[in-house]
């Protein structure tokens, strides 16, 4: 495979993995109004844990790590979601119980510093700041992969995972769950005196969102056999909020339309790009300026994204649909009913 | 607190009941130990002067604030302290003085947000109950846009409920409340901020309300609707309750002239 081919390739796996990291966000922050910015906590918890359970028993590795129980894809990566929900579901019972919006996001923050803390110098855990390495490529073996051949064949694995979790995203988001996380969004005290308990809901948020941070973690050190503390520094929440606010809160196309945009072609593009003579390395460093100048940017000019969050017409069309069916009933009832403004 | 059980029938006379209420912001006691009854089945008016305690008192009643001492009952269960969903669940609804809708979500969503127990508020019926989550949403679709027809706000329910006049955000709010299938409705000020023509009608929802056996609680300063709409009234003043009885009653009354109906009458008199 051509050089050109592998860069393609790499830019369309960061593309689907940070749509489902950006769906995973939205759910939290554009959908329920969790400001959550410990998120690449969960995406570190994921991959960690996916690695760990990835990889072979430790003794004689040359590394230290829990699990080793060299489990096979698909379950290595649900395990590594599912362990992302548990830690999501202890950090709310401390966080999202009493506090609100900016306190929360504090709390938040501070959670994230711990974690990194913790992650990074507990060796034991996931070999401390060297992190974990030479995590075996997923069905590799199955279907006789090389180094080249598994780059594009786990493009598209991806890209059929975050197709999966789309579908059941868009699900979740069009249901009346979807609905009420969105009520809470707006106004949790009302949603409260409508009989709704937020904590509840925002704790369901929380473990949905954690779930596809775990698993776009997993699919990230399947893709490239390592992670480490680097590269889940806690400014990188701030790249996935991007994602989303410059792509569209609340819709999951503007998920895609962001991870193209700012993850794609701002963030991993430019290290493809030759190098501008005599400023080695620049090229990297301005592609974080870039994405902080577009945030600004669209945050002044256009707050609701490239795509913004569609009014609800499947609620319409539902209605349309019983206003047909009702005609007969409400006909007679119309001339009773008082006129609108 | 009185006996709140109908002699003949069991049924519980009062809808809300609360004795020696108290809330107190940084020392200062906003409710100083209101104790009323609120008749089941009847319009009942809260008023007072500015600063009596009448909307704190609507918070603590819906769970929105915690009280800092006193005992509330609701429809014969003990509800004190509860938080503000336990009591909604329990059929206690409410409106705001100052519109809170929900403003990103539409007008027809905003109503289909407040039945009760949803289905399709659970993940497993999402996924595994599908037929049924939309059997649910259908009909709670067509209650939906009955009840904005009534309320008259069917044409706007595909907006955002942001884009709505003040008007029309008292009427959302009321056809809101509705939605859930209360038996009893706190109204907070209802009629503030809203053209005399929009008064009438939503004087008449009340009475319809009342019609079909919800008990209403309204927060209220303008005399001439408690006159035409209300059984009954609750005169709060410094956060205790001065009087009850019927208004005509009350306008013989000097300490509530004195604390409220005097500055009301002298309002209107030279207004």
């Amino acid at each position: 495979m051509s050089a050109f081919w592998y860069y393609v390739f790499t830019l369309v796996f960061f593309l689907f993995d940070y749509f489902i990291l950006a769906m995973g966000l939205n759910i939290q922050y554009g959908e329920t109004g969790i400001l959550n910015f410990a998120y690449i906590g969960f995406v570190a918890i994921g991959a960690y844990v996916t690695g760990a359970a990835s990889l072979p028993n430790s003794a004689g590795t040359g590394q230290q790590y829990i699990m080793g129980w060299g489990l096979p894809f698909p379950f290595n990566l649900l395990l590594g979601g599912l362990v992302a929900s548990a830690v999501a579901v202890l950090v709310a019972l401390i966080a999202l119980r009493r506090l609100r919006t900016d306190y929360l996001a504090m709390v938040l923050v501070s959670l994230s510093l711990v974690l990194y803390d913790v992650i990074n110098n507990y060796v034991p855990l996931f070999n401390g700041a060297d992190g974990l390495y030479n995590v075996p490529q997923p069905m590799a073996g199955i279907f006789h992969l090389t180094t080249n051949s598994f780059i594009p064949f786990f493009a598209v694995v991806t890209g059929l995972v975050a197709l999966l979790m789309w579908f059941i995203m868009s699900r979740i988001m069009n249901s009346p769950l979807g609905r009420t996380f969105r009520a809470i969004r707006d106004d949790d005290g009302v949603a409260g005196a409508l009989g709704k308990n937020p904590f509840g809901y925002k704790l369901t948020s929380m473990i949905i969102g954690a779930f596809y941070a775990g698993v776009g973690g997993g699919l990230i050190i399947q893709f490239g056999g390592s992670f480490n503390p680097t590269a889940w520094l806690p400014g990188e929440t701030f790249v996935v909020f991007a994602v989303i606010i410059v792509g569209g809160v609340g819709n999951n196309v503007g998920m895609l339309v962001g991870a193209l945009l700012v993850e794609t072609l701002l963030i991993h593009l430019p290290a493809f790009l030759p190098e501008i003579p005599g400023h080695p390395g620049l090229i990297e460093y301005i592609d974080t300026m870039v994405v902080g100048v577009l945030l600004m940017v669209m945050l002044w000019f256009r707050p609701q994204g490239v795509v913004p969050e569609r009014v609800r017409k499947s609620a319409g069309m539902l209605a349309d649909r019983a206003r047909g069916r009702g005609r007969q009933l409400t006909t007679a009832s119309e001339g009773q009913g008082k006129s609108g403004e | 607190m009185s006996d709140n059980v109908t002699p003949t029938t069991g049924a519980p006379v009062y809808a809300l009941q609360c004795q020696d209420l108290k809330k107190a912001f940084q020392g200062v006691l906003a409710v100083a130990g209101a104790t009323f009854d609120v008749p089941q089945g009847q319009i009942t008016a809260l008023i007072g002067p500015n600063g009596a305690g009448k909307t704190t008192v609507v918070n603590l009643l819906s769970g929105m604030m915690p009280s800092d001492s006193g005992r509330m009952q609701l429809v014969g269960t003990d509800v004190t302290n509860w938080p503000s969903h336990k009591i909604a669940r329990r059929g206690l609804m409410r409106s705001f003085q100052l519109s809170r809708e929900l403003g990103g979500l539409t007008v027809l969503e905003n109503l289909l947000v407040a039945p009760k127990h949803q289905a399709g508020e659970s993940l497993f019926n999402i996924f595994f109950r599908p037929l049924a989550v939309r059997r649910e949403e259908r009909e709670n679709v067509e209650r939906a846009l009955e009840t904005l027809k009534t309320y008259g706000l069917y044409d706007l329910r595909d907006n955002r409920a942001r884009e709505l006049s003040g008007g029309q955000k008292k009427l959302l709010e009321i056809a809101r409340a509705v939605m859930a299938q209360p038996k009893v409705l706190l109204l907070d000020e209802p009629m503030a901020g809203v053209n005399p023509a929009l008064i009438d009608r939503i004087g008449e929802y009340i009475l319809d309300l009342k019609a079909s056996g919800v008990t209403v609680l309204m927060v209220e300063h303008n005399l001439n609707v408690v006159e035409k709409i209300c059984d009954h009234v609750i005169v709060l003043a410094e956060g205790r309750t001065l009087a009850t009885g019927k208004l005509s009653d009350l306008r013989a009354n000097q300490d509530v002239v004195q604390a409220y109906l005097g500055e009301v009458i002298n309002a209107s008199t030279h207004g």
